[in-house]
C-alpha cells in the first residue's frame, strides 16, 4: 500500500535507521523559536510549533500570516534566522530542499514545482531518476509512474506534456510526486483550490491511509469545512506570530476565525454604505478565446461593490483581465456608462475610465528598480496635467503624486525611494495610487489584498469604501471569502469558466457560494480541460 | 448590437492546413533540407562532385560539432559567445605545444600530439569551467559573461601568436589524421557522427541530458527536486567549451597551422544552427538530431552559394537575415499554436 | 532583492564603507588607476594626455549613450559596432562620389553624407526595433543578424578597402574644427549627451523607456505604447551610433570597413560599467558618460604604459566580468 518503499539510492537503509532510533518519540517535526526576516517584514516571529507521528495538523491563518514561509522553513527551502528544528529527534541544521525529501519531508506547494515541457513521469521521477551510471531505466519509471497515479486513483497519462495539462491535473501530478517515494512528512499547501469534490474525496480518503501509516501531515488551508473534518490539530498564524495550537474538537469555527483575524471579524471588515446606481459596467455573454470564461453575464453599478467569488483557475480573474483587454476575447459585448465598446486595449479602458488592478504586484504591477513617483504616474502620463504633448511636468507630477501618497498613508510617505524597497502593503498602494492619478469610475481589483498585513488591508478596504464615495463601480475578484462575502452588495460566483450564481441581500453567505463550487461535478470533470500554462510559468 | 466577434486564428483555408499538416508529418527543416538537395542535384551539376561532397561534409561536420554544444547550453537557458573565441585559442595552443615539443625531442610524436591535444582541449575545459562557474555562482548574465571570455580568449590568442599563423605541427597529426580519409570519408565526418550519437545518448538515456532539460524548463523545479543545479549549468558550459576546442583540433589538423583567426562565422553559425533547429533561447527545449539537420542544412546552403559564386560578403548579410527569420517565425508558430490550443 | 532595508536598520561602519564604496567605486578606481598608472608612467597625468582623454571619451561617450538608451529596456545592441562601420564606409562613398562627378558644393556634399550616414542608422534601429517589438525576436539573435548584415553591407559596398580622400573640410568639421577653442567632437558629444539626458528624464517617452524595462508586464497594463516606444528606442541607439560614426569617420579622415571592430565590445562595457543594469530600468547619461570615462582613461593608461594591445583586450574583458558582479552586489543578487 501507499507509500511504496522506494528501492532508491539508500533511502530505505536511512529511514530504518531512524524509524528504530524514533519510533517512540512522540513528536516528528519539533520547531522552537523560528524567526524569519525578510527585507521590511518579520515574517516569522519565533514560532513555535510541532508535528506528530500520524497527525493532520492544520495551519490556519490569513494570507500573508507566515504560513508559507513556515512551511517554506520545514521543507528548507531556505533556512530560519534564528530557532530549533527537532527533527525525528535530531537537530537539522542547513537543510536543503532536496536534503528534505530524502529525510522523507515532501512539500506540495501551491506554486509547483514541474517543468512544463516535460512529460508527467519525468517530472514525477525528476531529481530521483531509477538508472545505471547515470543511464535512465524508462521503461521501470514509466512503469511505476502508472502504478503509482493508478493507486492515487488519478485520471493522469503519464506521457503527456505537464505545460498541456490543466491547473487540477498538475496538482495531481505535485501530489503524486511528493508521494513516490518513502514520505514521512507531507505538506500540502491549498491542494484543494483546484480540486473537483471528486477529487477532493479521493485526496481525503488518501490522507486518511497515509495518517494511518503514521505520516505527519502539515496542511495548510483557509476552508473551514475541510478543516473541521480532517484536522487533528490546528494551528492559528497571525502576522508571523503563532498564536494559538488547538486541538479541532475543541473550537468553533467563529472561535477560529476571530484567532486568525486578532478581532471581531465585524471590526476587521468595515461596515461599507452600498448605493447602487446607474450601471457603469455591463459584460453579456463573454467568452474567451482561451476558453477559461465561457458565455459570461454580468454587471457593475456605481456605488456598490460587486464580489466575484470562485475557486482558483474558475476563471475570474480572466473575465476582468479581458475586460481591461488583457486577455483575447472571443464573443460577447462589454457596455461602458451604456455603450457599447470595441476597443479592449489598457490604453483605451484607461481613457475611458477602467482601470485594472493585479494580483501579482510584482509580476504585472510595479517597475520594482523605479521610484514610487514613476509607478503611480505610470497610467497616466498621457494627461495634460502629468505631460504637455511628450514633455513631463515634472513639477506639478511631484505635486500630485505626492497629495496621493499621503492619501494612501504610504509609509515612509516618500515618492522617491524604489518601489522595491518597500513592503507588500505599501506596493499594494502604490498601485491602488494609479486609480487616483486619473478619473477612474471602473475599479477592477483581482485579489487585493494578497500578500499585505492586516493594517494595510483594512487601509485598502476603507479605500474601496472612499471611491464608492466618489461615486465608483467596484469590481472585486477574490479567493478569499470573508473578504467578498463582507465586503459585496452583490456576489457573483464563478465555477468552471461559467457564472454559475447571483447572491445579493443575505444570499450572500459561505454555505451559498460553497454550494455552487461544488454542485455540478461530474465525477471526472477534470477533462474540461484549461491550460494552466501561466501558472507553471509563473513558477518558473 | 453587435457582438464584438474576434476571429480565432487557427481557422485557416483549407489547402493551407493540408500542406501544414504534411509539413509538420516530415517536419519543416527536414522538408527545407530536401528541397534544397533536389534543387542542387537537378541545376547544379558541381554539386554532386567528389571534392564538393567531401567539402560539404566536412564543414557541416566541423559545425555539428561547435552547435550541438552551443545547444547544450541554450537548453540551459543560456548562449555562449567565446566558442569563436575558444576554437582560435585552440587552434594556437595546439599547434603551438606541437611544435614546441617537437623541437625538443623530434622522435617522441606521439607524446608531442598527445600534449598537443590535450592542451588543446584544455583550453575549451577551463574557458567553459570559467563560464559555467560565473553563471551558475556569481549569477552574472551569459551573455556577458561569454562575452569577457570571448575577449580574453581572442586576446591570449593573439598574444601568443602575434596573430601570425603557428606551423610545425607532426605529419602523422595533419596528414595521417587531419587530411585523413576512412572508409571512403573524411575522418571529421566520423567524428562528427560519433558525437551526434554521444549526446544523443546523453540527452535521451541518461540522468545528466535530463537535469540539463530540467534546468532550462524551470530551475526552480529542478532545485527543490534536489538536482545539483550549480554543477549540471557549469557541465553544459564546459561540455560546450571542449566540443569547441574539438572542433578547432580538427580545423588545425586539416590546416596544417595553428591560426588566431580561424573561427570565421562559426559562433554564429553555431546559434544560427541551433535556433533554427527550432531550440528554444528561452531553454528546455532542443534536440541534437535536429541540430544535426540544420547544420547540414547551413553547410549546404553555404555551398550552394559558393558555387552560385554568391560573394562572401553577401552570404553573411544572408546569414543574418536568415536567423532572425528562424527565430521570428518560430515565435510566430508559437503564437499560432498557442491561440489554436486555447480556440 | 536582499537590499538592505532602509528603514531603521543601522549600518556597521564597515558596511557603509563598503555601501560607499560600491555607490562610487568607479570614481575611486578611476582615481587610483590614474594616480597608479602615474607613478610609472608620470605623462599619464600631464594636461595634454588628459585634454586626449576627453577628446577620446566624447567618442566612446555617444556610442555608451546609444546603447544605454537600449539596455535600459533590458535589451542590448550588437550591431552597433557594424552599424559605425557600415554609416562610416557609406557616407564616405556618397562624399567621394559627388566629389568625383565634379560637385563643388562642400556643403551639399557634406549634408549628403550626413544624410546617407543617419539614414542608413535609421534603417538599421527600424530593422531592430520591429524584430524586438513587434516580431518578438529577441534583442540579442535580432541584432547578431544585423551585425551580420551590417557588417556585410559595410564590406560589400567598400569591397573590403578603406573609402580614402573624404572631404578635408568634413574633417574640419567634425574633428579638428573648434569652437571657442573646445574641439568640436567634444561639442558634439556634450550637446548629444544633453539631448539625450533631456530625452530620459524630460519627456514621456524617455520615462516609459525605464518603466518598459523596470517591467514590461506592467508598462503594458499602464497602458503604455511599448512596441512603438521600443521601436523608437532602437532606432535613438542606432542613429547615435550614426552620429558617432561620422565624428569617427571625420577623424580618420576616411571610410573604414573595420571602423566599428570593438566599438560594441567598448559601449557595453562603458555602459555596464556606468552603473547601466542588464536587467532594465537603471541607468542614465551620468553612468554612460562616466563608464565611457573609465574605459577610455584604462585603454589611455595601459597604452601609454607601453601596455601590448592583445593584454588590453585581455584586462578589458577581465573588467567587463568584474562589472556585472559588481553590478550584481550593487542590485543585490537573487
Amino acid at each position: 500500500m501507499f507509500p511504496a518503499p522506494a528501492p532508491s539510492r539508500g533511502g530505505g537503509r536511512f529511514t530504518e535507521a531512524v524509524n528504530s532510533m524514533n519510533e517512540h518519540d512522540g513528536n516528528l517535526l519539533e520547531l522552537t523559536g523560528i524567526s524569519k526576516r525578510f527585507p521590511g517584514v518579520l515574517a516569522l516571529d519565533n514560532v513555535d510549533f510541532d508535528l506528530r507521528h500520524g497527525e493532520v495538523h492544520v495551519l490556519f491563518g490569513e494570507n500573508g500570516a507566515g504560513k508559507s514561509t513556515l512551511i517554506n522553513v520545514i521543507a528548507g527551502t531556505f533556512g530560519p534566522d534564528s530557532g530549533r528544528f527537532l527533527y525525528q529527534g535530531r537537530e537539522i541544521r542547513k537543510l536543503t530542499p532536496h536534503q528534505a525529501r530524502v529525510m522523507g519531508i515532501s512539500p506540495v506547494f501551491q506554486e509547483f514545482s514541474l517543468v512544463p515541457e516535460m512529460t508527467v513521469d519525468e517530472n514525477l521521477f525528476l531529481g530521483r531518476e531509477r538508472s545505471r551510471f547515470t543511464f535512465l531505466n524508462k521503461r521501470a519509471m514509466r512503469a511505476k509512474a502508472r502504478e503509482v497515479i493508478a493507486e492515487l486513483g488519478f485520471n493522469l497519462d503519464p506521457t503527456r506534456k505537464v505545460g498541456s495539462l490543466s491547473r487540477a491535473h498538475q496538482q495531481m501530478v505535485e501530489i503524486a510526486k511528493a508521494l513516490l517515494t518513502d514520505v514521512r512528512l507531507l505538506i500540502l499547501d491549498e491542494p484543494t483550490a483546484s480540486l473537483t469534490e471528486a477529487e477532493t474525496i479521493k485526496l481525503f480518503a488518501l490522507i486518511d491511509r497515509l495518517r494511518a501509516q503514521g505520516v505527519g501531515i502539515i496542511y495548510v488551508s483557509h476552508r473551514m469545512g475541510e478543516i473541521k473534518q480532517i484536522a487533528d490539530r490546528i494551528s492559528v498564524l497571525r502576522d508571523g506570530r503563532k498564536i494559538a495550537t488547538v486541538r479541532s474538537d475543541e473550537i468553533s469555527e467563529t472561535e477560529l476565525v476571530e484567532l486568525m483575524a486578532g478581532r471581531k471579524i465585524e471590526v476587521l471588515f468595515p461596515h461599507v454604505d452600498h448605493r447602487p446606481a446607474e450601471d457603469l459596467l455591463e459584460v453579456r455573454n463573454l467568452t474567451l478565446a482561451s476558453g477559461s470564461v465561457k458565455d459570461v453575464t454580468f454587471h457593475a453599478r456605481a456605488g456598490e461593490i460587486t464580489g466575484i467569488a470562485g475557486l482558483v483557475g474558475c476563471g475570474k480573474s480572466e473575465l476582468i483581465r479581458a475586460v481591461f483587454g488583457l486577455d483575447p476575447v472571443e464573443s460577447g459585448t462589454v457596455l461602458l456608462y451604456g455603450k457599447e465598446t470595441s476597443s479592449f486595449k489598457p490604453t483605451a479602458m484607461l481613457r475611458a475610465g477602467v482601470c485594472y488592478f493585479p494580483s501579482d504586484r510584482v509580476a504585472e504591477g510595479l517597475a520594482l528598480a523605479r521610484p514610487v513617483r514613476e509607478n503611480v504616474s505610470m497610467a497616466a502620463l498621457d494627461l495634460p496635467e502629468f505631460a504637455k504633448g511628450q514633455v513631463i511636468r515634472r513639477k506639478e507630477e511631484k505635486k500630485t503624486i505626492q497629495d496621493i501618497v499621503d492619501r494612501l498613508k504610504l509609509r515612509p510617505p516618500q515618492i522617491e525611494p524604489a518601489v522595491g524597497r518597500l513592503s507588500g502593503g505599501n506596493r499594494q498602494k502604490v498601485v491602488l495610487g494609479r486609480g487616483l492619478a486619473r478619473e477612474i469610475r471602473v475599479f477592477l481589483f483581482d485579489e487585493p489584498t494578497v500578500g499585505i498585513d492586516v493594517g494595510a488591508k483594512l487601509e485598502v478596504y476603507e479605500l474601496m469604501k472612499l471611491l464608492l464615495e466618489m461615486g465608483a463601480a467596484i469590481v472585486l475578484v477574490s479567493s478569499e471569502l470573508p473578504e467578498v462575502l463582507h465586503l459585496s452588495n452583490r456576489l457573483y460566483v464563478m465555477h468552471h469558466a461559467r457564472m454559475v450564481a447571483e447572491l445579493t441581500g443575505q444570499d450572500i453567505n459561505e454555505q451559498a457560494v460553497l454550494a455552487c463550487f461544488f454542485r455540478e461535478d461530474a465525477p471526472n470533470a477534470g477533462s474540461d480541460e484549461v491550460p494552466a500554462e501561466r501558472a507553471v510559468a509563473s513558477a518558473a | 448590437m453587435t457582438t464584438v466577434a474576434i476571429e480565432p486564428a487557427s481557422v485557416a483555408q483549407p489547402k493551407l492546413a493540408l500542406v501544414s499538416r504534411a509539413l509538420r508529418r516530415i517536419g519543416f527543416l527536414p522538408a527545407l533540407l530536401i528541397v534544397l538537395i533536389v534543387l542542387l542535384v537537378l541545376f547544379e551539376p558541381r554539386f554532386m562532385g567528389m571534392f564538393n561532397i567531401f567539402n560539404v561534409a566536412r564543414n557541416s561536420s566541423a559545425l555539428l560539432i561547435v552547435a550541438s554544444g552551443q545547444m547544450l547550453v541554450l537548453v540551459v537557458g543560456g548562449f555562449d559567445l567565446s566558442v569563436g573565441a575558444v576554437i582560435a585559442l585552440t587552434s594556437v595552443v595546439t599547434a603551438k605545444v606541437m611544435a614546441v615539443m617537437l623541437e625538443g625531442a623530434p622522435e617522441d610524436v606521439t607524446l608531442a600530439i598527445i600534449a598537443g591535444v590535450a592542451a588543446g582541449m584544455g583550453c575549451g575545459f577551463v574557458t567553459g569551467l570559467i563560464n559555467g562557474a560565473c553563471v551558475a555562482f556569481l549569477r552574472i548574465s551569459p551573455f556577458m559573461v561569454t562575452l569577457g571570455t570571448s575577449s580574453i580568449a581572442t586576446g591570449v590568442a593573439l598574444l601568443l601568436t602575434n596573430g601570425i599563423p603557428v606551423y610545425g605541427m607532426p605529419d602523422a597529426f595533419v596528414k595521417d589524421f587531419g587530411r585523413a580519409i576512412w572508409f571512403g570519408l573524411p575522418m571529421p565526418v566520423y567524428v562528427s557522427l560519433s558525437i551526434l550519437v554521444l549526446v544523443w545518448i546523453m540527452q535521451r538515456r541518461t540522468t545528466v541530458g535530463r537535469y540539463i532539460h530540467a534546468i532550462g524548463g524551470n530551475v526552480q523545479a529542478a532545485m527543490v527536486s534536489g538536482v545539483n543545479t550549480n554543477f549540471y549549468l557549469i557541465l553544459a558550459y564546459t561540455l560546450c567549451g571542449m566540443l569547441a576546442s574539438l572542433t578547432s583540433l580538427l580545423l588545425t589538423a586539416r590546416l596544417g597551422s595553428g591560426q588566431a583567426t580561424m573561427s570565421g562565422n562559426l559562433m554564429l553559425e553555431s546559434i544560427a544552427a541551433g535556433v533554427i533547429a527550432g531550440v528554444s533561447l528561452r531553454g528546455g527545449v532542443g534536440r541534437v538530431e535536429m541540430v544535426a539537420l540544420s547544420a547540414l542544412f547551413l553547410s549546404i546552403l553555404t555551398n550552394a552559394m559558393n558555387l552560385l559564386k554568391v560573394n562572401s560578403k553577401i552570404q553573411t548579410i544572408f546569414m543574418g537575415i536568415i536567423v532572425v527569420a528562424a527565430v521570428a517565425l518560430d515565435e510566430l508558430a508559437k503564437r499560432r499554436s498557442r491561440s489554436a490550443r486555447e480556440g | 532583492m536582499s537590499e538592505p532595508s532602509a528603514a531603521g536598520a543601522k549600518l556597521s561602519s564597515g558596511q557603509a564603507l563598503a555601501a560607499f564604496m560600491v555607490r562610487h567605486g568607479l570614481i575611486i578606481a578611476l582615481v587610483v588607476m590614474e594616480i597608479g598608472f602615474a607613478i610609472v608612467e608620470p605623462l599619464v597625468l600631464s594636461p595634454g594626455n588628459l585634454l586626449n582623454i576627453i577628446q577620446q571619451t566624447s567618442y566612446i561617450a555617444v556610442f555608451a549613450a546609444a546603447q544605454m538608451v537600449v539596455i535600459v529596456t533590458r535589451g542590448f545592441d550588437l550591431s552597433l559596432g557594424t552599424t559605425v562601420s557600415a554609416v562610416s564606409v557609406a557616407s564616405a562613398l556618397v562624399m567621394t562620389g559627388m566629389v568625383a562627378n565634379g560637385s563643388t558644393n562642400m556643403p551639399v556634399i557634406m549634408l549628403m553624407g550626413m544624410l546617407t550616414g543617419l539614414g542608413l542608422g535609421l534603417a538599421v534601429g527600424l530593422f531592430n526595433g520591429i524584430c524586438v517589438s513587434v516580431l518578438n525576436v529577441n534583442a540579442f539573435v535580432t541584432t547578431l543578424g544585423s551585425l551580420n548584415i551590417c557588417f556585410g553591407i559595410a564590406t560589400t559596398i567598400s569591397d573590403g578597402r578603406p573609402v580614402f580622400d573624404v572631404p578635408r573640410e568634413f574633417s574640419g568639421l567634425l574633428y579638428s574644427g573648434t569652437i571657442l577653442g573646445v574641439p568640436a567632437p567634444v561639442i558634439i558629444a556634450i550637446v548629444v549627451l544633453i539631448a539625450i539626458h533631456l530625452m530620459l528624464t524630460w519627456t514621456v517617452f524617455g520615462r516609459s523607456l525605464y518603466l518598459i524595462g523596470g517591467n514590461p508586464r506592467a508598462a503594458a497594463l499602464a497602458g503604455l505604447p511599448s512596441k512603438r516606444y521600443l521601436t523608437t528606442a532602437y532606432v535613438v541607439c542606432s542613429l547615435l551610433a550614426a552620429v558617432g560614426a561620422l565624428m569617427l569617420t571625420a577623424r580618420t579622415g576616411s571610410g573604414e570597413p573595420n571602423l566599428g571592430g570593438n566599438v560594441t565590445l567598448q559601449s557595453i562595457a562603458a555602459a555596464v560599467i556606468g552603473g547601466v543594469s542588464l536587467r532594465g530600468g537603471v541607468g542614465g547619461t551620468y553612468a554612460a558618460v562616466l563608464g565611457a570615462l573609465f574605459v577610455t582613461a584604462l585603454s589611455n593608461c595601459m597604452g601609454l604604459a607601453r601596455i601590448d594591445g592583445y593584454i588590453q583586450q585581455i584586462i578589458l574583458g577581465c573588467v567587463i566580468i568584474a562589472a556585472i558582479f559588481v553590478d550584481r552586489l550593487r542590485t543585490g543578487a537573487r
